[in-house]
């Protein structure tokens, strides 16, 4: 029986996560005004609160499971455990610590990661391979893209961690979604077996119903989106997809997008831009950066330029029918994980992408498009060009591309990507 | 006798041949796909000339760039280029699998790009086909399922019917066709190699680009050359090549010019091609016995959950080869490959012979820097 404290350093990064979450809530409370930066203090206060419950959990023993980004951690609340989002935990320390998290990423090169492959991966591999985690049980899907096909072995065969895989179709059709229901539920009752639990769908229920919600109010700030000045800040795209793919699935996510709605409606009413004057809409098709959020409060105060959406603020799912059988949520669980941001585009063709993409350009009032492509993401590499033209050609509204690494400052700097982006808004303008 | 001038080998110095032309003067049609696990021997049986699509001896991307960032495949980005040009025009079909975020991609950019451009005329149908990224029961039923759709989109398409006489006949011939080219690599791994790893890559990707009873003859007539040949009286050290796609003979001569003989490999232009039949057994449905045999057969790293498998072919052709080092290499922005790479360098390190692992871009760039470092691991082996 471990000590509890070696318990508890099972999830070492989770730790470092809620030391930096607090050190920043401490900073956003103590310095800014009431109406700072309020994504980012609700945001932190949130998910740290989540983190420490989590820390706890460990604490007493509870088995650590470790998921890919693209299963919502609430199919996971079938048991007792401590989840952790590999991508999540190692993008959120990227943003959060002053350092970033380049140092696992090196580590995970010295250890012959290549240097293409995806820093989302990359960060929890290096503190694996320091054996900062010790997961019980990983689970993933297929999807959305190679690198997650091809990193994750290393977990299964270096570190010998259970590796619990959900195939998912590359086809959007009735069959793929009972297929991938089917690998789910088989995929549970795996990690259950893994874990020595039985899956409790009963609980489960209660969490899908919170997301529910969840979505319902989503989809209200997303409506209020297409309002003149945008009523969001950007940093709410960035902390909104931290608290998505982090703490989905519990009362604060809930209590998170209740207090930023109320936010939202207040300066819808008052139509008053977050940064002082709009002058600039963008929508950003695929991410923000992660290894510096204050990008997004630049863009704001600087520019001018909003960020309508990234790709994990524009992608919605049905509501969970948790009241039929099983069955039928299993099926609808399917199509809410196929349906996943950037899972969506990624297990798709492109022609759905681009045209989702014109659409909302014309809904939101757009003037402009970032696409930020990351190097890991290859499954979007040959889509810029493509977008880009349509864009132009249909709407005559321009785009932007740069190429960067979402997680690691070192393949585009902050200071590059703010010089892209100033002269693009220079010929906006 | 030797193969330094063999015609058979020539066809793969290019893209067109003239068993392409005698098949679409016949007024048969050709068909482009990217990846193995696109069932050949249904496209043969439905009188389709199925075209690995390769980029050999293509060093220009400058087309296939405007459209595919730098982070992507060379090799793909190549044969985009090669379509932009017009080179693959032959093509009557494309036949698209998930294989990869690159290669799948090409389903669009064929759609958008090549079969769309400026004076490009003729309707070309294109297929797709999802491919499960895992080796199970439930990803069998799936894949055999989309395979049984392929079919019938093959058959709507190109106004055809395929029978099981057509498809026996089709095994029938690929397995033929396997079987010749396991036997000429029985003789590329014996003590003294009759074939050189360059000579087993042309034959390969020659293999690929014509009507394979025509193959089938010119692998029987090469089996009868090299079976009468003395083998190769040579020093080299016996190297295996693992890892991702090589269709440019510059990149295997550049290590065998370095004093090295690759006597096996681990390439889907390679080994991991013509390592099993499709089995026919009386009473079942030889479609699905060719899907069984794709779904099942050594995997690439695109199969998730089969590194174990891999790995314990390339120790077992360690010994069975008599290999001295392992070369792996990657394309650069090859994910699947460069994972799978790097568990094998920690995992062989335990069969106590020297391994290399190197990124390269497809075409032959920065070769004084790739020779200096494979001349000095060749060097590294005793």
């Amino acid at each position: 029986m471990l000590s509890s404290i070696n318990q508890e350093n099972r999830v070492i990064p989770l730790k470092m996560l809620s030391e930096a979450l607090s050190t920043t809530d401490q900073l956003v409370k103590g310095i800014l005004p009431e109406n700072g930066i309020p994504a980012l203090r609700i945001g932190v206060e949130k998910v740290n609160s989540v983190l420490k419950r989590y820390i706890e959990k460990a604490r007493e023993g509870l088995p650590i499971v470790g998921y890919h980004f693209a299963i919502p951690p609430e199919y996971i609340s079938c048991f007792d455990c401590v989840p952790i989002c590999l991508e999540g935990t190692g993008y959120y320390l990227a943003t959060m610590l002053l350092h970033g998290v380049e140092k696992y990423y090196d580590m995970m090169g010295n250890w012959g990661h290549p240097f293409h492959t995806c820093t989302a991966q990359k960060g929890a591999m290096g503190m694996s391979l320091d054996n900062l985690f010790q997961f019980d049980g990983i689970i993933i899907p297929t999807a959305p893209c190679d690198n997650t096909c091809a990193s994750y072995p290393f977990f299964k065969y270096s570190k010998k961690f259970p590796l619990i895989i959900a195939d998912m179709p590359f086809r959007k059709d009735e069959k793929s979604y009972k297929y991938y229901a089917e690998q789910i539920k088989n995929c549970l009752f795996q990690l259950g077996k893994v874990i020595g639990q039985e899956p409790d769908f009963e609980k489960m229920k209660e969490h899908l119903e919170l997301e529910n919600q969840v979505q319902k109010i989503r989809m209200e700030i997303f409506e209020l989106t297409k309002a003149i000045p945008s009523p969001i800040s950007n940093i709410y795209n960035a902390v909104s997809a931290g608290t998505f793919i982090l703490i989905s699935g519990t009362p604060e996510n809930l209590s998170f997008y209740n207090e930023m709605l109320k936010i939202v409606k207040k300066r819808y009413k008052s139509k008053k831009h977050h940064g002082g004057e709009e002058k600039i809409r963008s929508i950003w098709p695929y991410m923000v950066t992660y290894f510096d959020m204050s990008l997004c409060e630049w863009l704001d105060r600087e520019l001018g330029m909003s960020i309508l959406f990234d790709i994990f603020n524009y992608n919605f799912a049905e509501p969970i029918n948790t009241k039929s059988d099983l069955d039928t949520m299993f099926y609808d669980m399917a199509k809410k994980g196929m349906g996943w941001p950037m899972v969506k585009q990624s297990t798709d063709f492109y022609y759905p992408f681009i045209e989702d993409c014109l659409s909302m350009a014309k809904e939101f009032k757009a003037d402009c498009f970032i696409f930020t492509q990351s190097i890991g993401c290859k499954q979007f590499g040959s889509i810029p060009k493509i977008l880009r033209d349509a864009l132009m050609e249909e709407l005559g509204i321009p785009m932007l591309l740069i190429e960067f690494d979402v997680g690691d400052a070192r393949v585009t700097s902050l200071k590059t990507m703010k010089e892209k982006i100033s002269m693009f808004a220079q010929t906006l303008l | 006798m030797n193969l330094d001038n063999d015609p058979f080998l020539k066809i793969s110095n290019y893209i067109i041949n003239p068993y392409i032309h005698k098949w679409q003067k016949n007024n048969k049609k050709n068909v482009g796909h990217y990846c193995t696990y696109i069932p050949e021997e249904l496209l043969y049986a439905a009188n389709l000339l199925p075209f690995r699509i390769r980029a050999t001896g293509h060093e220009d991307t400058d087309l296939g760039d405007v459209y595919m960032v730098r982070f992507t495949c060379s090799f793909v980005r190549a044969t985009l280029d090669m379509a932009l040009r017009g080179i693959y025009d032959f093509l009557d079909g494309l036949f698209i699998c998930n294989s990869c975020d690159h290669s799948r991609r090409m389903f669009e950019l064929f759609d958008l790009k090549v079969f769309n451009r400026e004076g490009f005329q003729k309707k070309v149908p294109r297929f797709y086909v999802s491919l499960p990224h895992v080796v199970t029961n439930e990803g069998f039923e799936w894949y055999k399922q989309e395979i049984k759709e392929l079919k019938e989109e093959i058959e709507n398409d190109y106004n055809i019917n395929i029978t099981n006489k057509n498809l026996l006949n089709s095994i029938n011939i690929y397995n033929n066709n396997r079987s010749l080219l396991r036997e000429i690599h029985k003789l590329r791994i014996q003590d003294a190699p009759k074939i050189t790893g360059t000579e087993a890559l042309q034959i390969s990707m020659a293999n690929s680009s014509v009507p394979k009873d025509i193959a089938n003859q010119e692998l029987e007539r090469i089996l009868n050359i090299l079976k009468d040949s003395e083998g190769l009286k040579t020093d080299a050290k016996r190297v295996m090549l693992v890892g991702s796609e090589v269709d440019d003979i510059n990149f295997t001569q550049l290590i065998e010019n370095s004093g090295a003989s690759i006597v096996s490999d681990f390439l889907c232009f390679g080994t991991r091609n013509f390592l099993d039949d499709v089995k026919l057994e009386s009473g079942k449905n030889p479609l699905d016995q060719i899907s069984k045999r794709l779904y099942y057969r050594m995997s690439c790293p695109r199969m998730m959950d089969d590194h174990q498998r891999r790995l314990d072919f390339i120790k077992d052709e360690v010994k069975r080869a008599k290999i001295d080092g392992i070369i792996l290499q990657r394309i650069n922005n090859c994910d699947l490959h460069g994972c799978d790479n790097m568990l094998f360098v920690h995992e062989l390190k335990e069969l106590d012979i020297p391994v290399f692992n190197i990124d390269r871009e497809f075409f032959q760039a920065d070769t004084t820097r790739l020779q200096t470092r494979i001349e000095a691991f060749i060097e590294m082996i005793t």
